[in-house]
C-alpha cells in the first residue's frame, strides 16, 4: 500500500481540506445519579443515591443529592454537579431573602413556582439539572413536584429522575398507580395509597434494582422522610461495584 | 428516534421459571409514530419446545421467521427429531452472522425447555449480528429495554411456577410498555411447560 | 466575543467562514443566542417536549370547544402521562400547549400576568386578538432563539368566541378550527368529518373527545387522558377528563 499521506496520530483535519473549524469549551458534564420522591397521604419520601461519576469514573461515593430547603421541604437534584451546587446556593439565598421580607418561610407551592422561574431564567444556557421538589402542602398531604431542566413542572404522586429514571419509573407506576392490577384499589387523587413503611420498602427495592443495571447509581442511598414534624434522614447501603 | 431498530417498535420479555418458561410481546405494528395495527405476531414457535421472539425491523422479522421455520423443518426431516433449543439458538447465531456486512435488523430472543430431562429452561438473547447472551433468569428486548430491565430486576424471583411466572411477566410487560411510545396496544403471553403451551392475550393500554 | 465560553452558533452567525457561502437572507435571520441543545449536548433528550401531542379547538354555534391529550415524551420514553396541556390563563382565556412544555407554560403564565395588567389599566377584559398578539409579539421577538411552541389562544370577548393559533415561528392565525401536534392529522380526520357549525353542545363535546381519542390511538406520541373544555359567554368550564383506555373500550363496545 502506497502511503500518500503522512502518518497522523490525532484526528487533525486532512491537509488541503478546509472546512469550518472551531475550538470549544464544553461547559457541561453529566455526573449521573438518581433521585426519587413519593407523596403519601400524610408524609413524603425523598431519596437519592450518593454516587457522583464522570464518564466511566466514580468521582465520589458520598456526595448527597438532597438539600433541605425549609422545615418541611426537600429538593433532590441530579445532573451536572456544578449547576446543582449553583442552583442550590441560589435557591437558599432566595429563601432567606423571602423569609426576611415576608416574616415566614416560603410555602412549598411557592417554592415550586419559584424554582420553575429560576430554571426558565436560564432557558438559553440551562442548568443541567434534574429536580424533584417535595414537601407537605397546606392540607398536610405530601406533595411532589417534578421538573425538566428548563422549568416545566407538574405536581405528581411519584417521580424519579436522573440516570435511573427509565429503570425505576415504570416500577413505581406499577406499584403506586396500579393501573394493571385490576383488583387493587386506586390511589387517592394527590398521593399514593400506601403507608410510610410500605412506601419506603418499595423505594428501597427500586434503588436496589436500579443499582443492578445502572452504573451511575450506587454506593449509598439517602432516604428523607418528611412529615408535618419535619425531616428525618436515613442511609442504606447499595452496591459499591 | 430515527434508528431503524425503532422504525416499527416492539417489546419482548422472556423469563425462566421452575420447569417452565414464559415469553411475552406487545402487539403493536407501527410505522414511526403511526400505529398501523395491533394484532402483530412477534413471537414465533419453532418446534415443540422452542420460541423465538423478534424485535427490530418488521420486514426482517418476517423474513427471519420464514428462514427459521425452513431450517428447523429441514432439520426435522433429515434427523427425524426436534431441534433442541440450544441448537436452534446456535443456528440463529450463524444465520445472522452470515449477514455480517448487511445484517437483518432484528434482535432475537430464544426461549425454550431443554437439557437431559427436557425441562430445564433455556434463555438466550442476541444482537443483530448473532452474539449470544445466555441468562438464567430473564431476557428483554425491544426499544424500551431499560424500563423492562428495571421491572424484571425487581419483580423476578427464581423458581416460579407457570401461573406465578405468567403474573410476573404480564405485570412487567404491561407496565414497561406504558412508558414506551412505540410499544403496547395489547400484549400476548406464552407459557411453556413440559405439558404444553398456554397462550393468553392481555388487555393493555391502547395509546 | 472570542472568550473560552464561546459556544457554537447557528451556522452562518459568525466567524466560521461558512457565512460567506450562505444566502444573505439567512445571515440576517438568526440572532446570536442559539438553541440550548447547541450548548448542552443531549439536553433535548431530557427537556420535556410535547412534540408528540394532540390538541384541538373549534368554534361552533354554542361557543368554543378545546380538547387535548396529556402525554409528554422524551424520545420514545414517556416522561409523563398526566400533563395539563390546557393552560387556564384567566376565567375567559385558555391556551393550549404543544412543543416545549416549559416554553408554553412559562410564556402563557406570563401572558396571564400581562392580561391582568391590561384589565387593571383599561378597566375591561382584554380581547382574544390582543392577548394572542402579546404572545405572538414575544415569540416573534425570540424568533431563531430556539423556542418551541404551538399554541391556540381561545376565549370569549366582546365580539364573541375566538381562536388564534400562535407559534414560535411568529405565526398568528385566526380561524374557526385548529388542531396542533403530531397527532393533529388523525384528529383532523375525525373532526372534519363530524364538524358542523350548528352542532349542539353535547355533540360538539363528544366530537372533540372522539377526535383526540382517535389521535391517542393512532399516534404513538399522543396518549394519556383526554381533557375537554368548553367556553361560552360566561367563561370556560372543564367538561371532562377521561382516560383514553376507558374511551377505547367504550367506543369498541359501541361499535360491536
Amino acid at each position: 500500500m502506497s502511503c500518500t499521506e503522512p502518518l497522523r496520530l490525532s484526528a487533525a483535519p486532512k491537509a488541503g481540506v478546509r472546512g469550518p473549524h472551531e475550538r470549544r469549551f464544553n461547559p457541561y458534564d453529566h455526573n449521573g445519579g438518581t433521585v426519587l420522591a413519593v407523596a403519601g397521604t400524610n408524609f413524603a419520601i425523598v431519596a437519592g443515591d450518593t454516587r457522583m461519576s464522570s464518564g466511566f469514573n466514580i468521582l465520589s461515593r458520598n456526595q448527597s443529592k438532597l438539600l433541605q430547603l425549609t422545615a418541611t421541604t426537600v429538593l433532590a437534584t441530579g445532573g451536572f454537579r456544578g449547576d446543582v451546587s449553583t442552583l442550590q446556593k441560589l435557591l437558599k439565598a432566595k429563601l432567606v431573602e423571602y423569609e426576611h421580607k415576608h416574616g415566614e418561610p416560603m410555602k412549598v407551592h411557592a417554592i415550586a413556582q419559584m424554582l420553575a422561574n429560576t430554571l426558565y431564567g436560564r432557558r438559553f444556557f440551562p442548568y443541567y439539572t434534574w429536580n424533584i421538589l417535595s414537601g407537605m402542602d397546606e392540607n398536610g398531604v405530601g406533595c411532589v413536584y417534578s421538573y425538566d431542566p428548563v422549568g416545566n413542572y407538574e405536581r405528581v404522586r411519584v417521580n424519579v429522575t436522573g440516570s435511573g429514571e427509565p429503570l425505576i419509573q415504570p416500577l413505581l407506576d406499577n406499584q403506586f398507580e396500579r393501573q394493571h392490577q385490576q383488583l387493587a384499589s386506586k390511589p387517592p387523587p394527590l398521593s399514593v395509597g400506601q403507608d410510610l413503611a410500605e412506601a419506603t420498602a418499595i423505594v428501597k427495592d427500586a434503588f436496589y434494582s436500579a443499582g443492578e443495571r445502572d452504573i451511575y447509581t450506587g454506593d449509598t442511598m439517602e432516604v428523607c422522610v418528611i412529615t408535618k414534624d419535619g425531616v428525618k434522614l436515613e442511609s442504606f447501603e447499595l452496591n459499591v461495584d | 428516534m430515527s434508528s431503524i431498530m425503532q422504525y416499527n417498535g416492539a417489546a419482548i420479555i422472556a423469563m425462566a421459571g421452575k420447569d417452565c418458561i414464559a415469553i411475552a410481546s406487545d402487539k403493536r405494528y407501527g410505522i414511526r409514530n403511526q400505529t398501523m395495527g395491533c394484532q402483530m405476531k412477534k413471537i414465533f414457535q419453532v418446534g415443540d419446545k422452542t420460541f423465538v421472539g423478534l424485535t427490530g425491523l418488521a420486514t426482517d422479522m418476517q423474513t427471519l421467521d420464514q428462514k427459521f421455520r425452513f431450517r428447523s423443518n429441514m432439520y426435522r426431516l433429515r434427523e427425524e427429531r426436534e431441534m433442541s433449543t440450544e441448537a436452534f439458538a446456535n443456528m440463529v447465531t450463524s444465520l445472522l452472522y452470515e449477514h455480517r456486512f448487511g445484517p437483518y435488523f432484528c434482535e432475537p430472543i430464544v426461549a425454550g425447555l431443554g437439557g437431559e430431562d427436557g425441562k430445564s429452561p433455556f434463555l438466550c438473547g442476541m444482537d443483530l449480528l448473532g452474539a449470544q447472551v445466555r441468562t438464567e433468569d430473564f431476557m428483554v428486548g425491544g426499544d424500551c429495554t431499560e424500563a423492562l430491565y428495571g421491572l424484571c430486576e425487581s419483580m423476578y424471583r427464581p423458581d416460579l411456577g407457570p401461573d406465578e411466572l405468567f403474573e410476573v411477566i404480564a405485570q412487567c410487560l404491561l407496565s414497561g410498555v406504558d412508558r414506551d411510545c412505540l410499544a403496547g396496544w395489547g400484549c400476548v403471553v406464552h407459557v411453556l411447560t413440559p405439558e404444553g403451551v398456554t397462550t393468553r392475550d392481555l388487555k393493555g393500554r391502547m395509546d | 466575543m472570542a472568550s473560552a465560553l464561546d459556544y457554537t452558533l447557528p451556522v452562518g452567525a459568525h466567524g466560521t467562514g461558512a457565512a460567506d457561502r450562505l444566502a444573505p437572507q439567512l445571515l440576517d435571520a438568526a440572532p446570536m443566542l442559539p438553541d440550548p441543545s447547541e450548548r448542552c449536548p443531549g439536553v433535548e433528550k431530557h427537556v420535556r417536549m410535547l412534540h408528540g401531542t394532540t390538541t384541538l379547538a373549534f368554534k361552533y354555534q354554542g361557543g368554543v370547544v378545546v380538547a387535548v391529550d396529556s402525554r409528554a415524551s422524551a424520545g420514545a420514553y414517556i416522561a409523563s402521562q398526566t400533563v395539563k396541556k390546557v393552560i387556564e390563563i384567566n376565567p375567559f382565556l385558555l391556551g393550549t400547549m404543544a412543543g416545549g412544555a416549559a416554553d408554553c407554560s412559562y410564556w402563557e403564565r406570563y401572558l396571564g400576568m400581562r392580561c391582568r395588567m391590561f384589565e387593571l389599566d383599561q378597566k375591561k377584559r382584554i380581547s382574544v386578538a390582543a392577548a394572542s398578539k402579546i404572545l405572538s409579539n414575544i415569540t416573534h421577538s425570540y424568533k431563531g432563539y430556539g423556542l418551541s411552541m404551538g399554541t391556540m389562544i381561545c376565549g370569549w370577548d366582546e365580539s364573541g368566541p375566538q381562536i388564534y393559533y400562535v407559534d414560535s415561528d411568529g405565526d398568528r392565525l385566526h380561524h374557526h378550527l385548529f388542531s396542533v401536534g403530531s397527532g393533529s392529522t388523525f384528529a383532523y380526520g375525525v373532526l372534519d368529518t363530524g364538524y358542523r357549525y350548528d352542532l349542539t353542545k353535547d355533540e360538539a363535546l363528544a366530537l372533540a373527545q372522539r377526535s383526540i381519542f382517535a389521535a391517542t390511538y393512532r399516534d404513538a406520541y399522543s396518549g394519556g387522558t383526554v381533557r375537554v373544555y368548553h367556553i361560552d359567554q360566561k367563561g370556560w368550564q372543564r367538561m371532562s377528563e377521561t382516560d383514553s383506555m376507558e374511551l377505547y373500550f367504550k367506543f369498541r363496545q359501541e361499535k360491536a
